[in-house]
């Protein structure tokens, strides 16, 4: 009991000179963080100074808190022959692909900004009170060295005595205190916030989403600040070149272009599709050893896909388009300047002054004696409109939070306004999209061509080596029957038998094929209850719900019945489920089918060739396939197939009266 | 016995005339469509009849719905269905009255003379006949419910009750006293929960309980 109280202050001593060491660090990251070369070596040492504290915080309090298992940042992937990726681009060394690796990766690390945070702030806010225990049993030590008569302090020792005997209890009383005053604040500090009622409010929503909206805008209108730059580069280089460079640096600018509707698209919610025409064909050598690219003949090739190159990229209007942007976007990037601009002056200028002004005016006025106002923010906002002066100081916190306010309430119209303007030039004409329509088309077209014939050749393969030939066995047998009759009646009892048993097995044979080629039931009894029977003939317990009130025509029936008996055989096969359920409905004009299962999850389009197979029988017919399989499940298949549906006669039997006879 | 037939190809039509014929069966009606099978059936109230599923004018599940039909107004009305294939689906529509005089078989059965002209008996005399095919899918399920508690040597039994099989046939099968199997059905019937009624009626229904599963 007695040691607690008497190490605590020693134990304080040293939480408060890793709190200023942590700050110094957190500090010149600040620093390194611009010159990015040794940001990544200050990290690592303020990730270990945090683990430290709460190491040493949990030893002397028992206060646990919860840190995120360390990690490391990923590798960097090698290829086959070598060379390391890193976002599309090869490096022969390891060495800068784990620097960008690990940079992002300390960008993307909640973690390490709680870390920094700490370290930055802990000597404020919780190291000076944790410093008093260590003042008074020192001060007190020193006042009582003094009235000993040793050292040089110019008290009056009876008074150094008295202040002294009070002052080291005082200090060593205070100790545990001061300790869990400390481990309080480190456990609020780096702990990850949990969900409490206040992060699930709507309000916290809707600062979140309003504060965001004001980054984004004022992100996408630094972007848009930026693309002048891009329409001064084409126009200097049409100026120099009379125009003959322009395809190549609107090409450069097209880049820049992708990358700006990638950002509108995942900031807003609602991608920007690309507009640019395809890059078209390779000219083919004509047998005069010409190649043509529309009325001119170019002698070699390399001429001939320059001059195509050109003639792509000047007709297509999307290049014209994204230059009146570049020169334009600049004017609503103004106005969606707006939120960023209120939010950060408001919340982090004159709301965080306060705050802000302890880690550097402290040091400053310890170091210099000069002090500086805490309202230093405020001072220069009075100097620029003097009417401002009738405010008191400390009411500009208020104005902060004003501002802040109406900057939050304007982010997502003006967020709004600012991306209505982008997609008015940036998204797709009509024509466009028709065009890329037209292609879709195309490529859908081929597919299902090219499926349908590989499928004939199979069902011709299948009738030739199966029931062709025992059709053709059963033929013989009978012939060698017919001479057998007379001669010898029990070998011809024999191959009749065989024969019987051959034409059986043609049977199954066909049976199984026309299963393969459109199921009978579905030609029988419509989709609904194909699907039933597969679910009945499947091995795993299939609940089907159905809300159809009419039928879809015959292809696109079939097309989602396979798909859907491929779904279910991918439950079954791949992943380990116990349960299926397949929902099928009809609503906005589109077939629904949606295919849920409680396996393990982890299904990917881009792998298994069967996802890959109903995507491509749904794009026959416009249909979607999305696939919502996070690892360890439920694996959620959604597909869609655009359709009417005729007769409003629903699926099963027993209606039909006896009025037919 | 009488017959009503309803197949539209006209070569297994004929030939299935001959072979009833040639079985003392008396063949009442042969006809090729719906609409004139429902008509018959009404009209001649076989002691048994053979419908193929499709049938015109509209060639989907004609001939069962007009065999579900002619069942809703004369309850018992022995049906043996034919098909090209087997659908668990269907045969569920065709026992769901739980009656018996059902009968559910693969076209390729027609090629055993013998034992096709053994199942259409059955079916008249109010029994099942349940073709092999739609059996087997369902062994190969997962069980719960009351058919897990089931022996395997039951489940054995069932399988064989649900083709139709007498219990003498289930016993030469399974290599088995008839007795033994009487025990083994009497065993199927109370862990299935069927009340005591008619042997024939509780073959249904056990069967019934088998394709539900």
């Amino acid at each position: 009991m007695m040691a607690r109280f008497l190490v605590a202050p020693v134990r304080c001593l040293a939480l408060v000179a890793l709190s200023l060491l942590g700050f110094v660090v957190a500090a010149s990251s600040l620093l390194a963080a611009a010159t990015v070369i040794g940001y990544p070596s200050l990290a690592r040492l303020i990730r270990r100074l945090a683990r430290l504290d709460a190491a040493l915080v949990q030893r002397w309090t028992g206060v646990a808190i919860e840190l995120p298992p360390p990690a490391g940042p990923p590798e960097p992937r090698r290829r086959d022959d070598g060379w390391y990726v890193y976002e599309r681009q090869l490096y022969r060394s390891r060495r800068v692909p784990a620097f960008l690796l690990e940079l992002k990766w300390i960008g993307a690390d909640r973690g390490f900004v709680r870390m920094w945070y700490w370290l930055f702030f802990a000597p404020f806010v919780a190291g000076a009170l944790t410093a008093v225990p260590v003042a008074l049993l020192g001060g007190g030590l020193v006042l009582l060295l003094t009235a000993a008569g040793i050292g040089g302090l110019p008290v009056p020792a009876a008074v150094a005595g008295a202040v002294g005997i009070a002052a080291v209890p005082a200090g060593v009383l205070a100790g545990p205190a001061a300790l869990r005053w400390y481990a309080g604040w480190a456990r609020l500090f780096l702990e990850p916030a949990g969900q409490t009622w206040l992060r699930r409010s709507p309000v916290r929503r809707w600062l979140s989403d309003q504060t965001a909206a004001s980054w984004h805008g004022g992100g996408l209108s630094g972007l848009s600040f930026a693309a002048f730059g891009g329409f001064v580069v084409n126009l200097l280089a049409a100026l120099v070149s009379w125009s003959l460079l322009i395809p190549r640096t609107s090409l450069v600018t097209r880049q820049a272009m992708v990358y700006y509707r990638g950002m509108v698209g995942r900031w807003t919610g609602r991608p920007v599709e690309d507009p640019y025409q395809p890059y078209p064909e390779p000219p083919r050598r004509d047998p005069d050893g010409t190649y043509r690219v529309g009325r001119s003949l170019f002698p070699d090739l390399d001429r001939a896909i320059r001059w195509q190159r050109n003639g792509w990229v000047l007709g297509d209007p999307a290049t014209w388009r994204d230059l009146l942007w570049m020169a334009t976007a600049w004017l609503p990037g103004l106005v969606g300047l707006i939120p960023a601009a209120l939010v950060s002056f408001g919340f982090f200028g004159l709301v965080w002054q306060v705050l802000w002004w302890a880690p550097w005016a402290v040091p400053v006025g310890l170091a210099s004696g000069v002090w500086v106002t805490p309202w230093y923010v405020w001072y220069a906002v009075r100097e620029l409109i003097p009417g401002a002066a009738v405010v008191p100081d400390w009411a500009s916190v208020l104005v902060g939070l004003g501002l802040t306010g109406v900057g939050l309430v304007l982010a997502q119209p003006l967020l709004r306004l600012r991306t209505r303007y982008d997609r008015l030039l940036l998204a797709p004409t009509r024509s466009a999209q028709l065009r890329q329509r037209v292609r879709r088309l195309t490529d859908s077209r081929a597919d299902a061509v090219g499926t349908q014939a590989a499928e004939l050749r199979r069902i011709e393969r299948d009738l030739h080596d199966g029931a062709q030939a025992r059709l053709i066995a059963v033929g013989l047998s009978l012939a060698t029957v017919e001479r057998l009759l007379e001669t010898d009646p029990d070998a011809a009892r024999a191959m009749l038998a065989q024969a019987r048993e051959t034409s059986s097995t043609a049977l199954v044979e066909l049976r199984q094929l026309v299963r393969g080629i459109h199921p009978p039931v579905l030609s029988e009894r419509g989709l609904v209850d194909a699907v039933r029977a597969v679910a009945l003939d499947c091995p795993l317990p299939v609940t089907v719900t159905v809300r159809l009130s009419g039928r879809a025509d015959a292809p696109v029936e079939s097309a989602a019945y396979f798909a859907v008996c491929e779904a279910l055989a991918n439950a079954a096969r791949h992943a380990g489920a116990t349960r299926v359920g397949v929902d099928i409905g009809y609503s906005d004009d589109r077939l629904r089918l949606i295919v849920t299962d409680d396996g393990h999850g982890g299904a990917d389009p881009g792998r298994g060739s069967g996802l890959a197979g109903i995507r491509r029988r749904l794009g026959t017919f416009d249909g979607v396939l999305a696939v919502d399989s996070p690892r360890g499940g439920p694996t959620v298949l959604t597909m869609e197939i655009p359709c009417a549906l005729s007769s409003p006669k629903t699926s099963t039997s027993s209606e039909t009266g006896w009025s037919g006879c | 016995m009488r017959v009503v037939l309803a197949e539209d190809l006209y070569l297994l039509r004929d030939g299935l005339v001959r072979l009833l014929t040639a079985h003392d069966f008396t063949v009442v009606a042969a006809v090729e469509s719906g609409p004139e099978l429902r008509a018959a059936l009404i009209e001649h109230r076989p002691d048994v009849s053979i419908v193929d599923v499709r049938l015109p004018p509209t060639y989907t599940d004609e001939g069962l719905q007009a065999a579900l039909d002619a069942r809703r107004e004369v309850p018992g009305l022995p049906v043996l269905v034919l098909s090209q294939h087997v659908e668990q689906l269907y045969a569920r529509d065709l026992l769901a009255d739980g009656v018996g005089g059902i009968g559910y078989l693969l076209k390729d059965r027609v090629l055993n003379a013998d034992q096709f002209v053994d199942a259409v008996r059955r079916v008249a005399a109010g029994g099942t006949a349940m073709d092999p095919e739609v059996i087997a899918t369902l062994v190969t399920r997962r069980v719960d419910g009351p058919l897990g508690r089931l022996t395997p040597r039951e489940r054995e039994v069932l399988e064989l009750m649900a083709q139709g099989r007498s219990n003498a046939a289930i016993g030469q099968r399974l290599f088995l006293s008839e007795s033994a199997v009487g025990k083994h059905t009497a065993s199927i019937f109370g862990k299935l929960d069927l009340p005591p009624s008619e042997d024939d009626n509780r073959r249904v229904l056990a069967v019934l309980a088998y394709l539900h599963q």
